[in-house]
């Protein structure tokens, strides 16, 4: 599947400042819903080694970004000389951002707990899922990588693990101080900002496929009775016909 | 800013949810391969998902595991499917466990309700732009009014969350089909628990949060041993009662009030909790007009149950107003509120009903025995809130034994039984439930039910018909004090010359002079020329008058006097008694004297001063002060404060001898 990598601006040959800042945004917002799918196969029956390191990069990822954006945007939130416009958007990237960095921070406090609870190197029991495939096509979509990652060393120690975890609390708490000085440096009224897009958002692709599979389990369950049913009109029908025709016959041979 | 989960300090543990640790331990112990719950592939049209395990199954391995019979397993069952650990992949929206062939699959952790992480409200709204995403008009209606709510509250994400919806949906198709599939059946099941569709119940209402965690080990600190230690004493000391005697006490209350209690038996007309019909709450407001068979049977009881339910009181009341002894429970009244009422105007308060209620002479004398007596004048010397505790347990017990038997037999609570309605059972069909439950609206505000509150009782204390001995001042509805006080009615059975009050019979003798002194008090009210004829609504205007008019005006006034006096020292040789013509609120033939009116009588009371020669020695601080006192705007030297009873209270004669004035 091909991956969109138009959101990522790494090459700063965007001109404006607003568009830059709305791409830094948008591609965290990318790697955060990544982080959020990988977050969820923690502890299922696919946790693996190459799970959590997918995990930990997808996390430095998010977090290089959030410092990018960050700075970006206090820069320019701090200019006094900035238009009103400008202003209004910067400030709704703003949200954005911060209600980004507040899911991820949410994110990551799930993963750090559930992680000491499903330890790979003490081999905890995983829970039955029904996951089969990895994750590493997500991962590479939040990395924007457009190749996949080999698999690293299939094995983990409690040494590693315990390096992984003590990495990630200081993680956490970073994101935390990150979002106390936002809080601290810019005022942003959050009641003052007034989002700019619909309400509903437009259908990407009608995914009618996953929609039927879905769709499908829940009529399972009447599934039979329908069937049963439709065969039994089936029958009649079948014998209303075999009664006419007869009758005809008869008629015609009479 | 949301408010963060890890700067909660603990202030989400359930304590209901102790639990959920321990259903977490059983879910591993169902994945072990080989003696947990046995697996089988869910057959979908394209593709096969593994790991789904029959409801059967799940009975079968609760049952065996834990040794239990089979309908406790599935109670059990059922509670894991209601908290989220397992979902059904049939009929997704009803949680429980079927014992059949249905399937059933395990949540991943990221999805287990958890005890620290509170459901976002930000989430959920993503979540439901994910499904508008994949389908349009796919949100059913429940669904599409919260995602319109949250519009509105988190307007200022909105962008956020509608990128944050595609980008997790692009993400998603990331991954291989089936997987897809399972993870937006986890994600549905997740929802379905934390914001259930309305009119189901859901497991995850557990009351109210507390700082510390049920589950955690405590650390034996000694200051653990000293709470234990403390705790263990108290249960020793606490006193003990036979359990026959308990039971007893158990089963009688329970065969009383079984009728009563709305989850043994039907509330008339409907639980508004269940129906969402607000029938029974209009029915039942604290003063309603007419009370419901169910209510007024509930004042049979107990005399605590009449009077703590506000129409039975107002019913009690109109049968003491009839028979004239409406003062026990004005007294009683009086002292609730002294009990609960503000700090800053209890002193006054306790005063104000010792003058009233207590003092010999006073015009709402009730009776009471002599060391009941003793123990409360002593304790008004310091009073406190609870300083009338022991008169008014005395009144209510004689309220009890006495008035409660007469009124239970009176033509009052009669009327009152016979009047009563007892509304026919409602009937309601499941649209009919579904139009009430969107009908739903929120009750009237605290602040205007206290603002109606307030209101009920200046009306009450301004023209609550009451029996009074004596009109003075004091008996009048002081506006900042709300002692349950009235004025009389306008019973002019007095002579137009006298100021006599209805009911005087029963007043001790000062009184009899209070009548040698009318003549002079007549002259003097004469001579005001205040409004002619002083009836029932006059008086009521008057005081209602006194009340939005000049409402701090009589603390002043009191303020002033005792300041006057003060400086006038104690030489108050003679200072005299008279109540009655000095009251202003008159009934009978009297004038009303508005408080605006009185500099023109000024000379008069020195007058007066000098006719009586009835020595008393009276302490300044305390006195009845008649409504028209002048002597207060009046600067004079003249310490003759003229024809106005004192009523001595005792304790401030203490006070004084101790060495004030």
């Amino acid at each position: 599947m091909p991956l969109c990598n138009n959101k990522v601006a790494d090459d700063g040959t965007s001109a404006q400042p607003l568009q830059e800042g709305k791409a830094l945004v948008d591609s965290l917002i990318k790697v955060v819903a990544c982080y959020r799918h990988l977050a969820s196969c923690v502890g299922g029956c696919t946790d693996n080694s190459s799970l959590r390191r997918d995990l930990q990069q997808t996390r430095e990822r998010a977090q290089t970004l959030a410092l990018s954006c960050r700075n970006h945007l206090t820069a320019r939130l701090r200019d006094k000389t900035l238009a009103e416009a400008e202003r209004k958007e910067t400030e709704l990237l703003w949200v954005a951002f911060s209600s980004c960095l507040e899911l991820l921070h949410a994110d990551m406090c799930k993963v750090f707990t559930m992680v000491k609870h499903f330890s790979l190197a003490n081999n905890s029991a995983m829970v039955q899922t029904g996951i089969q495939g990895g994750t590493t096509e997500v991962a590479a979509r939040a990395l924007s990588l457009p190749d996949l990652q080999g698999a690293g060393d299939g094995s983990q120690t409690s040494s590693m693990e315990g390096q992984e975890q003590s990495q990630l609390e200081q993680e956490i708490a970073q994101v935390d101080r990150t979002l106390e000085d936002m809080e601290l440096k810019v005022n942003v009224l959050r009641w003052s900002v007034e989002a700019l897009g619909p309400q509903y958002a437009d259908p990407v692709s009608t995914d009618s496929a996953s929609l039927a599979l879905l769709s499908i389990d829940e009529e399972a369950a009447q599934g039979f009775c329908r069937r049963s049913q439709m065969f039994a009109v089936m029958m009649l029908c079948g014998v209303a016909i075999f009664a006419m025709v007869l009758s005809v016959c008869v008629v015609f041979l009479v | 800013m949301t408010i963060k989960n890890v700067r909660d300090h603990g202030q989400r543990y359930r304590p209901r949810m102790a639990c959920l640790k321990k259903v977490e331990n059983v879910v591993l112990e169902m994945q072990d391969p080989k003696t947990g719950v046995k697996s089988q592939t869910q057959r979908l049209v394209i593709t096969t998902i593994p790991h789904a395990i029959t409801g059967e199954d799940i009975v079968a391995w609760i049952a065996n595991r834990f040794k239990i019979d089979a309908t406790e397993a599935r109670a059990m069952g059922t509670m894991m499917v209601a908290f989220g650990y397992i979902y059904p992949l049939q009929d997704h929206k009803r949680l429980m466990l079927k014992p059949d062939t249905s399937l059933y699959r395990f949540q991943t952790p990221y999805f287990w309700p958890a005890q620290q992480w509170p459901v976002e409200d930000t989430d959920y709204a993503i979540y439901l732009a994910k499904r508008n995403i994949r389908k349009k008009g796919m949100l059913e209606l429940y669904e599409q009014e919260q995602y319109n709510n949250l519009y509105k509250w988190m307007n200022h994400k909105w962008d956020f969350i509608v990128m944050q919806a595609k980008e997790q949906y692009r993400a998603g198709k990331e991954r291989k089909k089936p997987d897809r599939v399972v993870f937006d059946c986890q994600e549905r099941a997740y929802w379905v628990v934390h914001r259930p569709p309305p009119g189901t119940v859901s497991a995850m209402d557990y009351g109210h949060d507390r700082m510390v965690d049920p589950n955690m080990e405590e650390k034996k600190t000694p200051d653990y041993y000293r709470r234990i230690i403390m705790f263990t004493q108290q249960c020793i000391m606490r006193p003990r009662v036979k359990s026959s005697v308990s039971i007893g006490a158990l089963v009688k209350y329970t065969t009383t009030y079984k009728e009563h209690d709305p989850f043994l038996h039907a509330c008339l007309p409907s639980n508004p909790w269940l129906t969402d019909d607000v029938t029974y709450w209009t029915l039942n407001m604290p003063n309603v007009e007419i009370p419901t068979k169910m209510r007024v049977e509930r004042w049979t009881f107990s005399f605590g149950e009449l009077l703590m339910d506000p129409r039975g009181r107002a019913d009690f009341r109109l049968f003491l107003k009839k028979e004239f002894s409406g003062e026990n429970l004005a007294f009683w009244e009086a002292c609730e509120d002294l009990k609960w009422g503000a700090a800053e105007t209890m002193k006054e308060k306790a005063q104000q009903i010792y003058k009233t209620f207590l003092a010999r002479g006073a015009p709402r004398w009730i009776n009471i025995d002599g060391k009941t007596m003793d123990i409360t004048v002593k304790g008004l010397a310091h009073p406190h809130r609870y300083v009338l505790d022991a008169a008014q347990t005395h009144i209510y017990m004689l309220m009890k034994k006495d008035s409660f038997g007469r009124y239970l037999k009176s033509p009052v609570f009669k009327e009152t039984q016979k009047k009563a309605i007892a509304p026919e059972p409602q009937r309601f069909t499941e649209t009919q439930l579904e139009q009430n439950a969107k009908r739903r609206r929120p009750s009237l505000s605290p602040i205007i039910l206290r603002q109606q509150e307030e209101e009920q009782k200046a009306k009450l204390a301004a023209s609550g018909p009451v029996d009074i001995t004596q009109l003075c001042r004091f008996t009048a509805p002081v506006p900042h004090l709300a002692v349950y006080t009235g004025i009389c009615e306008a019973q002019s059975t007095a002579s137009p010359g006298f100021m006599t009050l209805p009911n005087s019979a029963a007043c001790p003798s000062p009184i009899s002079v209070a009548i040698d002194s009318t003549p002079a008090s007549e002259r003097r009210f004469d001579g005001n020329g205040g409004p002619s004829s002083s009836h029932f609504p006059s008086i009521a205007e008057a005081s209602v008058s006194e009340e939005e008019n000049q409402p701090p005006a009589p603390k002043s006034r009191m303020a002033l006097s005792l300041s006057r006096l003060l400086r006038r020292g104690c030489n108050a040789p003679s200072v005299f008694a008279s109540l009655s013509p000095k009251c202003a609120v008159a009934s009978g033939g009297g004038k009303v004297q508005p408080l605006g009116v009185e500099p023109l009588a000024q000379p008069q009371p020195r007058r007066i001063a000098n006719f009586f020669q009835i020595k008393v020695d009276i302490p300044p601080e305390c006195r009845i002060y008649p409504i028209d006192s002048e002597d207060e705007e009046d600067d004079s030297p003249d310490t003759a404060r003229g024809g106005v009873k004192e009523i001595i209270c005792p304790w401030e004669t203490v006070t004084k001898q101790e060495g004030t004035g």
